[in-house]
């Protein structure tokens, strides 16, 4: 640190942060030279905990590693079993499940969408965004019971059938949602102000993308193809019609406008399935839930999250608990390697739009 | 970028003419979702305490507590559900694996106190006020964390069946077996069914698991008929099942069947610690099962034993009652000869009167009495002398010795308890049309309804309400059996109805043979006056303490003649608490 | 010719499993795994590094390493993994192949206590702060132990185990 250098904290407590983490920087004028990722604020141990618990008693627990968007966590964690266990579930499972994860991504987008306007002082679209991701949380509740955590997605299907009449609702509320983007873009992307901030702001060296194990819209940005929907196709995924969005500019604009068209993504597909879903049943029968037990394998799941590639890293011993559950959030790369090396550079006014572009999430990256 | 990019913006502005996204909580109630996980709800009265909320509870939200005056029902263990909320992550595990259905959720999620104590608290009991909420968390039956339903036991045909007396049921292979026996919830509350209380869940999650001669050392840890309870066990404990509740209760008995019968060699399979032999003898008047019960355990012990028995076979009533295609005379042997491979004496065809009996107490240190009941009751009505009126005890006796028996082709079975049923399904095995006349109505008899429907496929016809009157005798060596109709007349609620005869109406039947089946009685001649004077027996039954013994001291008894379910387990229960007494008496602690 | 059969060719291949269409797994030697990595990088086209992860098989007195790596042209995943002496948990760094590595080591690192020669930063606290026992996430760490000791037990379980309350309720009826 030389003596014009200015260290500086960012977080845990800073609105600009996305979540409890920090980002310890250096500054020189208004440009960081230096920036290193601390995160430890949140720690509670699910990979610990899961090795000391039943399978049945993790299915709990997994939609807590990330709280906006938990079913993720459950989809992976049941398919992991699944895949390890010899389980196979019913097409009906498979569709509510790809319906489940697009609901929450479309959630998951549209908070985003106004966090990203938040990040740079515009206040107004992210209570918007946090009001219209409650129509899908409504949709949640009348379909899991719950509406963050939604202990829906277990081991060998889904726990409910879709209740009477939730198709036209679901529809209804797509319908409703895509009449109020227009009105964000209005105030985001036909903004003068943040078209300014964000084009050409942080550009990510296309090279850093595949050896860096950048994922998701980050890496969509930057013209990488990589959605594991397509690549890996999971659950339903290989039965919908859709192609991977990408964008050429590698900046924080790129990664805006790829996530405002899978705004429009996830609502087309949400109403292809809905348009698809098979009828049948939903859940196959378990082996008694307080004494099963696994053979031992070894695997690792993984789907597209709104961040990037999630994944279950999975070790059973033939017991009746998991030897290891590894979590991989995408954030953990995005959040330390990836952001420790882009935020030099920059001015630190664009550090907290950088970071909700890279869309860091704390508790996926200490499970 | 231009003008337009500036102005777009303040569209914006728009929003102050719309209506806000928000409900002005607490001026409006927003009612959550219909399967919305709020607070919990549980019915006490169908919960029956069985703990397996709280084994599956993800957090140790779930305590179980006694509840104040609260009286534990049959299968009960007394014990309530108490939820902490500030533990509780609302996943509704609980209510899934609940396998009574009684715990619930509502969809209420709102509830502020400022006391932290009262977010623990037990539903149900401590009245919250959204007891009566219609709407929230349920269990759906099909889809929840219970199986309720049991693997299917495979029969022979009822048309095959008749023809020989070929075992009936055919048992479960090993995929069923482990299938069935991993419905078991391990809650534990089937043992206060058992008479003998054996360690059921440990043996069928052993057997879920695989371990089979792990299951049978278990239920050798307290029962040396283990085979045969698995064959023809009276199953209290699975009506006492928390799966039975709402569904099939697991088939206990069947599974014992299923770990028994894969082993040939008993010897290579039950790990005994035999005790250092004792200087003390034991008689044992009876080799029926409690009998030979008592007689492994005190052998294991170290004590002398000797088993008298009148009969030229062991089993007592499992060997001359029980009918073969439910209990093969091999599946006896290989238990028997199991037992009595740890040192006990036996005496066949050693009928004990009252010289001998004198004898005998003056050679052993203790008696054992497992007499059973050897008498049946007669109809008591004019004519029953006649010699084609016969006992199913005596006739069943026969076929099982293989001692020649006719019984004709028209035969009625007086009855309606499982005695009868086997005199039924015998006589149909010998190729006789049969009737069942029973006093009652069909729904009252105290037969096992899977006997009492095994009994009807093979094309036994069931007559209610009847009653004889007198048996006359009928030409060519035929039986005529004289009877009225009863009308059931109600005692008042919780009583049995009760049949009464309609005067004044007369029916009769011809048939080759009249089979009594209406139970049978203590025969205690053969014991000394003295003996018998100082005897003290309670309605037909000899009177015993908690450790079986008698009035005597020195003299204990079990099994029928002294307890009045009159099962093989209740015998074998005997047999093991008379063991523990027995020792005791013998170590002057008694 | 198969993945397997190359890798065979070139290192010690100690199990190979085909998990799923898109998934190997292949477990080889501590000396193997650095050159297979690079092999695996350079040559097979696995130019992602996905994830480190680490399994702790403490009865056999071993830990395992796992590497995943992805192929973005093929899109197939394979997990390269080897045991390591639990008594001397050293290796070595990998993250001059990987930048996201050195992450990963630190993690592994302070949660299970493996040494990555070479890592610069690995001793650098990233969850913990001022741990004072085991890294925690060891088999032989007990959490509720730990947890007891240090926040004692909870006032209002009332202790009670219902299973075992039954079951010895009647073991009380065995006895007699
Ligand atoms: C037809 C029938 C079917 C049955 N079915 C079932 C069933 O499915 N399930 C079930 O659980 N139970 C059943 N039982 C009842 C069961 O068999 C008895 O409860 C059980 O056998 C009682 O055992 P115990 O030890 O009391 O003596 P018992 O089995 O009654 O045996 C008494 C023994 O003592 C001997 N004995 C009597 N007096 C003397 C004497 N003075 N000297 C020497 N020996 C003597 C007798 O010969 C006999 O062998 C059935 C009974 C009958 C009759
Ligand atoms: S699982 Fe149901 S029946 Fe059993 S104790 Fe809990 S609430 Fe009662
Ligand atoms: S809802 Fe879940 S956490 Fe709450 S008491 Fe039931 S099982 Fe436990």
């Amino acid at each position: 640190m030389s003596k014009e250098e200015v260290r500086l904290f960012i977080g845990p407590q800073h609105p600009g942060i996305t979540g409890n983490m920090s980002i310890e920087l250096l500054l020189k004028g208004d440009t960081i030279t230096w920036a290193k990722t601390h995160i430890g604020y949140l720690h509670r141990a699910f990979e610990k905990l899961m090795e000391r618990r039943i399978f049945i008693k993790s299915f709990p627990l997994v939609c807590r590693i990330c709280v906006p968007e938990p079913d993720t966590n459950e989809e992976n964690f049941a398919r992991g079993l699944e895949e390890l266990a010899g389980i196979e579930i019913p097409e009906r499972a498979k569709w509510i499940r790809t319906l489940v994860l697009e609901l929450s991504r479309l959630q998951m987008l549209i908070m985003w969408y106004g966090g990203i306007a938040g990040s740079m002082g515009l206040s107004t679209p992210v209570q918007w965004g946090i009001g219209d991701r409650d129509y899908i949380l409504d949709l949640f509740e009348e379909l899991t019971g719950a509406r963050i955590y939604h202990i829906y997605i277990m081991p060998g299907g889904v726990r409910k059938d879709l209740p009477d009449g939730f198709e036209e609702k679901v529809l209804r509320a797509m319908d409703m949602i895509e009449k109020k983007l227009p009105e964000y873009d209005e105030i985001i992307m036909e903004n003068a102000v943040v078209q300014k901030r964000l084009k050409g702001l942080a550009k990510i060296p296309k090279g850093w993308v595949e050896e860096m194990g950048i994922t998701g819209p980050v890496a969509r940005a930057c013209g990488f193809p990589f959605d594991v929907r397509k690549d890996s196709p999971y659950e339903a995924y290989d039965q919908l019609d859709f192609d991977v969005i990408t964008e050429e500019g590698c900046d924080v604009w790129s990664m805006l406008l790829v996530r405002r068209r899978e705004i429009d993504l996830s609502i087309k597909l949400i109403r292809q399935i809905i348009d698809k879903m098979p009828k049948g049943e939903f859940l196959t029968r378990l082996p008694n839930v307080l004494y099963w037990k696994i053979p031992s394998g070894e695997t690792y799941v993984k789907s597209e999250s709104t961040r990037g590639e999630f994944g279950y890293y999975m070790v059973t011993d033939g017991s009746d608990k998991p030897r290891r559950v590894h979590v991989k959030g995408p954030s953990f790369i995005h959040g330390i390697t990836l952001a420790e090396r882009l935020l030099v550079g920059q001015n630190i006014a664009d550090v907290a739009p950088i970071l909700v572009a890279l869309q860091i999430c704390p508790p996926e990256m200490e499970r | 970028m231009g003008l337009k990019e500036v102005l777009k913006p303040l569209g914006a502005w728009r929003q102050i003419a719309r209506r806000p996204h928000t409900i002005l909580v607490p001026t409006i109630k927003r009612e959550a979702a219909e399967r919305y996980r709020g607070f919990h709800v549980n019915d006490l009265e169908k919960c029956i305490g069985c703990g397996t909320c709280a084994a599956v509870c993800p957090n140790e939200a779930i305590d179980m507590v006694k509840v104040e005056g609260f009286e534990a029902k049959k299968g009960d263990s007394g014990y309530r559900p108490r939820i902490d909320y500030g533990r509780c992550c609302w996943c509704a595990l609980c209510v899934d694996s609940c396998p009574t259905t009684s715990l619930k959720m509502t969809n209420e999620y709102i509830w502020i106190r400022d006391v932290p104590e009262d977010f623990v608290y037990i539903p149900g009991y401590d009245i919250k006020g959204f007891e009566d909420k219609e709407k929230g968390y349920r269990k759906d039956k099909e889809h929840g964390l219970t199986n309720y339903n049991r693997v299917p036991m495979r029969e022979l045909d009822p048309g095959e069946r008749v023809k020989s007396f070929a075992e009936v049921v055919i048992g479960y292979t090993e995929e069923e077996a482990r299938k069935e026996a991993d419905r078991c919830v391990g809650c534990g509350l089937c043992i206060a069914g058992c008479p003998d209380r054996m360690h059921i869940p440990d043996y069928i999650r052993a057997i879920a698991s695989g371990e089979y001669e792990r299951s049978v050392n278990i239920m050798y840890e307290n029962n040396p008929f283990a085979e045969l309870c698995g064959k023809v066990c009276t199953r209290r404990c699975e009506s006492y099942c928390s799966i039975g509740h709402e569904g099939d209760p697991v088939a206990i008995r069947w599974l014992k069947r299923f770990a028994t019968e894969r082993f040939s060699d008993l010897k290579e399979v039950i790990k005994v610690r035999k005790q250092e032999p004792k200087d003390k003898s034991v008689g044992i008047i009876g080799a029926g099962p409690g009998g030979l019960t008592a007689a492994y355990y005190l052998s294991l012990k170290g004590y002398k034993v000797t088993v008298y028995e009148a009969m030229p076979e062991v089993g007592g009533m499992t060997m001359a009652g029980i009918p073969k295609y439910r209990f093969p005379f091999p599946s006896l042997k290989k238990q028997v000869d199991f037992i009595l491979s740890h040192g006990a004496d036996l005496k066949l065809n050693y009928y004990v009167d009252p010289e001998k009996f004198r004898e005998l107490m003056k050679r052993h240190d203790a008696i054992y009495l497992g007499v059973g009941l050897m008498k049946p009751w007669n109809l008591g009505v004019p004519g029953e002398e006649h010699p084609n009126v016969i006992y199913a005890i005596d006739f069943l006796r026969k076929v099982n010795f293989n001692e020649p028996v006719e019984i004709g082709k028209e035969v009625v079975v007086i009855g309606g308890g499982d005695v009868a049923m086997d005199a039924a399904r015998v006589s149909r095995r010998m190729g006789a049309r049969v009737t069942i006349a029973y006093r009652r109505r069909k729904i009252d008899m105290p037969a096992d309804h899977e006997e009492i429907e095994g009994a009807e496929e093979e094309g036994v016809e069931i007559w209610e309400k009847i009653i004889p009157l007198r048996v006359e005798d009928a030409p060519e060596g035929k039986v005529k059996l004289v009877y009225g109709k009863a009308k059931m007349v109600d005692q008042g609620p919780g009583k049995r109805p009760k049949p009464v005869l309609i005067e004044g109406e007369e029916y009769e039947m011809v048939v080759d043979r009249i089979i009594v089946a209406i139970g049978q009685q203590a025969d205690l001649s053969f014991l000394p006056e003295e003996i018998e004077e100082k005897l003290e027996v309670e309605r037909g039954r000899i009177k015993v303490n908690e450790r079986q013994m008698t009035s005597i001291p020195g003299l204990f008894a079990g099994g029928d003649v002294a307890n009045r379910v009159a099962d093989a387990i209740s015998a074998i229960a005997d047999g093991l608490r008379a063991v523990k007494g027995i020792e005791l008496y013998l170590k002057g602690e008694l | 010719m198969e993945l397997v059969e190359r890798l065979k060719k070139k290192f010690e291949v100690i199990g190979f499993k085909k998990q799923r269409k898109d998934l190997f797994i292949v477990e080889t030697t501590k000396k193997d795994l650095i050159p297979m990595l690079f092999y695996l990088k350079e040559y097979e086209g696995f130019r992602t590094l996905t994830l480190i992860s680490y399994v702790d098989w403490i009865e056999e007195g071993k830990f395992q390493l796992s590497y995943i790596l992805w192929n973005s042209r093929t899109k197939d995943n394979i997990i390269v993994e080897f045991r390591l002496d639990r008594e001397k948990p050293d290796f070595e760094t990998i993250y001059r192949m990987w930048p996201q590595a050195e992450a990963y080591e630190r993690e592994i690192h302070e949660m299970f206590g493996v040494n990555f020669e070479g890592n610069p930063t690995q001793h650098e606290e990233l969850i913990l702060e001022d741990w004072d026992d085991i890294p925690p996430m060891r088999r032989d760490f007990d959490t509720l132990k730990y947890s007891m000791e240090r926040f004692g037990e909870r006032e209002s379980k009332s202790g009670i185990n219902i299973r075992k309350e039954i079951s010895e309720q009647y073991d009380e009826w065995r006895r007699k």
